[in-house]
């Protein structure tokens, strides 16, 4: 599973990961031509992003995209007779510094990208208890600490979107009352960056509240990118074990302006694993 | 008086207005508005591409939604949001939406259920909503 994240303010030295000076909250609300920008962007993203992993036998300009029944984009393949296309499946958000698109091979992907620092206009709690699952206002109710608890509201607010998003039904299909996400706490030995790590990282489950959802059958990857957002990814696992536990997956990022620059930075600061990794 | 969302060269509705000084500009613009007479219809369901007319919002409520989207976005004053205004095109994210009709719920004391809340595109679909609510609460 890839993940490649356009950052807009880009800086020229692309061996460093400088840091982005973020826009206030009113200059990152973009309109009209910014955003017109920032969608084509985005198609840029996708096109060249999925051209890639077909061995760049595609051109990105002649892919092809259809919306499912209820508007998710998918490619939508040529036939050729000499080449079976791969089963490549996408998702892509953004916000107003960051383009993230996250592909992989035959499996849905939800991928949802929020700034770290976002606030809210609503107390917390107020929109917690409106929006979100009980289980969740519990976990949130009990963080005293105000800043922790707004971090780990917009976690829980782009792992709720990721899920959504790879269900690829829209959102009316899985109101998020209806289903519960658990950052459950596992001490778990990891290894970043060749270093030997005894970290505690979660491991982040979905439950469902009383619809024929299958929740055991997602898995979820929240991180860091770039310092300044927070990504969550959720995709399909493909269960020869039974169902238990985690599927190892394979995972690349990499930092793009397309066409132009292309760098991978798993293993640097520009991509933190918060929950439900370990290399 | 009503709106015209995203004006194409071809009108298609589904009853027949008497048009009154239908401007020659209307291809070049984004919006266009054009005075009714014959009887009040109801609004259509609004997705892109698709004629949007609807006349059944209130002036007050239409203001109120624009107060409550500009302060959700922190929108300067200068910026003009109209019935027209498209949230997305304001800036507003998925977040900014959901925040967008809590604070509609809250102002107007009604619950907006999460398909119709799908629904939302435009200031004016908000204020629509929110009138079709509100009645029925009544």
């Amino acid at each position: 599973m890839n993940i490649h994240g356009l950052q807009r303010n880009f800086c020229s030295a692309p061996t460093t990961l400088l840091p982005v000076q973020l826009p206030t909250r009113m200059e990152s609300h973009l309109c009209g031509d910014e955003l017109q920008k920032r969608a084509l962007l985005a198609r840029a993203l996708v096109r060249t992003t999925i051209a890639r992993y077909t061995n760049d036998r595609v051109d990105p300009r002649s892919l092809n995209f259809k919306k499912n029944g209820y508007g998710k984009p998918e490619v939508e393949w040529q036939i050729a007779d000499d080449w079976q296309p791969p089963a490549l499946q996408f998702n892509i958000s953004h916000t107003s510094s960051l383009i993230a698109c996250g592909v992989t091979v035959d499996s849905p992907i939800g991928i949802d990208v929020e700034e770290k620092q976002r606030k809210l206009k609503h107390h917390i709690l107020a929109f917690a208890r409106r929006y979100f699952s009980s289980h969740e206002v519990e976990h949130l109710t009990s963080i005293s600490d105000i800043e922790i608890q707004r971090q780990q509201f917009i976690k829980l607010w782009t792992l709720k979107e990721a899920y959504v998003k790879a269900l690829g039904r829209g959102f009316s299909a899985s109101p998020f009352k209806t289903f519960t996400i658990q950052l459950k706490a596992a001490a778990k030995r990891g290894i970043y960056l060749s270093r030997d790590v005894e970290s505690e990282i979660s491991e982040i489950s979905v439950d469902s509240l009383g619809s024929e959802n299958l929740t055991n059958n997602w898995q979820f990857l929240l991180l860091e990118l770039a310092g300044s957002h927070y990504a969550a990814i959720c995709m399909q696992k493909h269960n020869t074990l039974g169902g238990k536990g985690n599927v190892p997956i394979k995972l690349t990022a990499r930092r793009t302006i397309p066409l132009v620059e292309d760098e991978c930075v798993l293993g640097t600061s520009a991509v933190v694993p918060i929950s439900g990794l370990t290399f | 008086m009503a709106s015209l969302a995203q004006a194409s060269t071809a009108l298609s509705t589904s009853c027949k207005p008497t048009l009154q000084a239908l401007s020659s500009r209307v291809s070049s613009l984004k919006s266009v508005s054009f005075s009714i007479t014959g009887k009040r219809f109801p609004s259509l369901s609004s997705r892109p591409g698709r004629l949007q007319v609807s006349c059944s919002a209130k002036p007050e409520t239409l203001n109120k939604v624009c107060d409550i989207v500009k302060k959700q976005l922190a929108l300067p004053d200068t910026t003009a949001v109209t019935a027209g205004s498209k949230f997305t095109e304001l800036g507003a994210d998925s977040l900014d939406t959901v925040e967008i009709v809590m604070g509609l719920e809250e102002e107007f004391g009604i619950s907006v259920e999460e398909d119709s809340a799908q629904t939302i595109a435009t200031v004016q679909d908000a204020a629509d909503l929110i009138e079709k609510l509100v009645e029925k609460k009544a």
